[in-house]
Parts: C-alpha cells; structure tokens; sequence
C-alpha cells in the first residue's frame, strides 16, 4: 500500500516543483538539461521504490503514475478552469515585431532566445519580421512571421 | 509592468493576463519557498545539522546523550551515550523506549560486556575507562515516521529522555 501512496506524494510534489520551476525550464533540453532530468530521475527512484524492488512494486508505482496522469487529463476535458489553471494560457512576447519586454522579463526569455527559435523555425532574420512570437503553455516558442 | 503589456489580447491567442500574472507571481514566491528550504536544510531542519544535533544530559549530570532531533526515516544516525561511573567498575545501562523499540540497532560500539532484556528495553553492562566513563556509541535505522522516544538509564536518578522526529 504504501508503494502507491509513495508514488501519489511524489507525483504531486514533483508536479508543485516543475511548476514552481516554470513552463519554460525544460522546454529546449539543452545537454546540460537532460543530464539534470536524469539526476532529478535518479533522485526520485529511490523515495519512489523504497527497499522493496520486485517486479509487482515497479509495476504498482508505475500504474499510479499513469492513473494519476490519465485521471487528470480526463478532469482537464470536463473542467475548463481546472486545465486553465493547471495548464495556464498562452503568453504573446513578440507583437507586429516588437517585443514586450516586461512579459518577456516575467517569462525569464531573453531577445536572444526568441530571435533563436525564429531562426530555427522559420529562418528569419530580424525581430521586425516576426508577427507574432507565442509562449506556448509547454513552454516552447512558437513564431508567426510577418506576411 | 507596462499597461499595453498588462492587457489581455484576443488575437492570435486567447490571453488572461491576470492568471498569467498570477501564475507569476506563483514562481517567483515558490521560487523564495525553494531558497528557504535549501537554507533550512542547509541549518539541519531535515537532519544533520546545528538545528538538529542535540544533547541531553540527566539531573544528576552521570548520563549524557548525543542524538539527532529531527531525522528521516530509513536514514541511519548515530547515538553517543556517555556515562560516569566509578573507576574500573563495569556500569549497568538500560536502553528503553520506542526510539529503541521501533528502530534497529545497526551497530553497537564498543561490545557490551553483557546484554539482557529486561520487559521491552535492553540492559547493557558496559566497561568502564581509567577514569571511570563508559562510551557507547551507537548507529539507528528505522522507517517509522513520526515522533520516536528514547530513554537512557544508568541509576534512579540518572534517566535520560530525548526524542527524535523522522521525516517521511
């Protein structure tokens, strides 16, 4: 029993820090990212599995992680302000090629990290090309270039 | 904040800047929980250290323990328990409560030279120095969560009790 109760705290608690940590931290893995997912992994396995490593545990710990997941996404259709709130909203950052630089500050994004994903996704070279720059609620940067 | 920035749009997505700020201000003051709790820990309030090492002493001042307050539980911590008695002659200490009931003794340093139960707890004869002090250090696990008591005994007057707290 307590496996299952392990792996529900630790779901929540991991959901109130990536929170706390922002939509924008993990969204571009840099290499130095992904090995920090990977301590934050090792970290976390051993609270999750306690002492107890047989087969039926790992299988437990992970049909709660999954429950948990699914349960969620399916309160999220049925309740709009709770996938609101989970989820937040999209932010505009760049607007007719201009940037909103104290969104912008609030977001932790600099002018570099926008103009880098305009260039990765649609080569453009100057903010006054870009129509649109979103923060999408995943935390990636999506862009809309000017007609 | 820039008012035309504070605003909602419409266009090409539905904002609600209010929760946005919101969500803001969320991070920045989780962000400060995080910093704290890092301090904290830092200090010993989840265990080793300043806040958390501890020393009692019984009223007669014979029996002295050194133990952790605050702990997690299935980390192990270590026990000193210190006791004056009179030179060369072998002192008799009783290890009892639930500290000592719930958590397994992972080590025991030095070997006592004798070891009876008496009811629930654990009475020890141990050797005593030149000087006449017995030391006996002692490694704990337990996976209990919550409060935990021990008590020392090395006389009538001579009782030590200490609590320790464990962590999930």
């Amino acid at each position: 029993m307590d496996s299952i109760l392990r792996a529900a705290a630790m779901y929540v608690a991991l959901m109130l820090l990536f929170r706390v940590a922002g939509r924008r931290s993990l969204a571009d893995l840099t290499t130095f990212d992904f090995v920090l997912l990977l301590i934050i992994g090792e970290a976390t396995q051993q609270a999750l599995l306690g002492e107890d490593f047989s087969f039926t545990n790992a299988i437990l710990v992970i049909a709660t992680l999954i429950v948990l997941d699914v349960g969620l996404s399916l309160a999220k259709l049925n309740a709009k302000p709770l996938a609101r709130l989970l989820d937040g909203h999209a932010t505009l950052v760049v607007e007719q090629g201009r940037f909103l630089h104290s969104r912008m500050r609030r977001a932790r994004l600099t002018e570099d990290d926008i103009l880098e994903s305009a260039r990765d996704s649609q080569g453009i070279e100057r903010v006054e090309q870009i129509k649109f720059a979103i923060v999408e609620r995943n935390g990636k940067i999506s862009i809309i270039a000017q007609e | 904040m820039d008012d035309d920035e504070l605003l909602s749009r419409h266009y090409p997505v539905e904002e609600n800047m209010r929760m946005q700020q919101r969500v803001w201000r969320f991070e920045r003051a989780g962000w400060w929980c995080l910093v704290l709790m890092v301090v904290l820990a830092l200090l010993g309030l989840f265990g080793n250290g300043p806040l958390s090492d501890a020393t009692a002493i019984s009223t007669d001042g014979r029996v002295q323990v050194e133990y952790q307050r605050l702990s997690r539980s299935g980390t192990t911590d270590n026990l000193r328990i210190t006791v004056r008695g009179t030179s060369a002659e072998p002192v008799m200490v009783l290890l009892g409560g639930s500290l000592l009931r719930e958590a397994s003794i992972e080590t025991l340093q030095p070997e006592p030279q004798a070891s009876l139960s008496q009811g629930k707890a654990l009475l020890l004869q141990l050797g005593t120095s030149r000087d006449g002090v017995a030391t006996l250090y002692l490694t704990l696990r337990s996976e209990h969560v919550g409060t935990l008591e021990g008590v020392v005994r090395a006389g009538p007057s001579s009782t030590v009790r200490f609590s320790t707290f464990l962590y999930p």
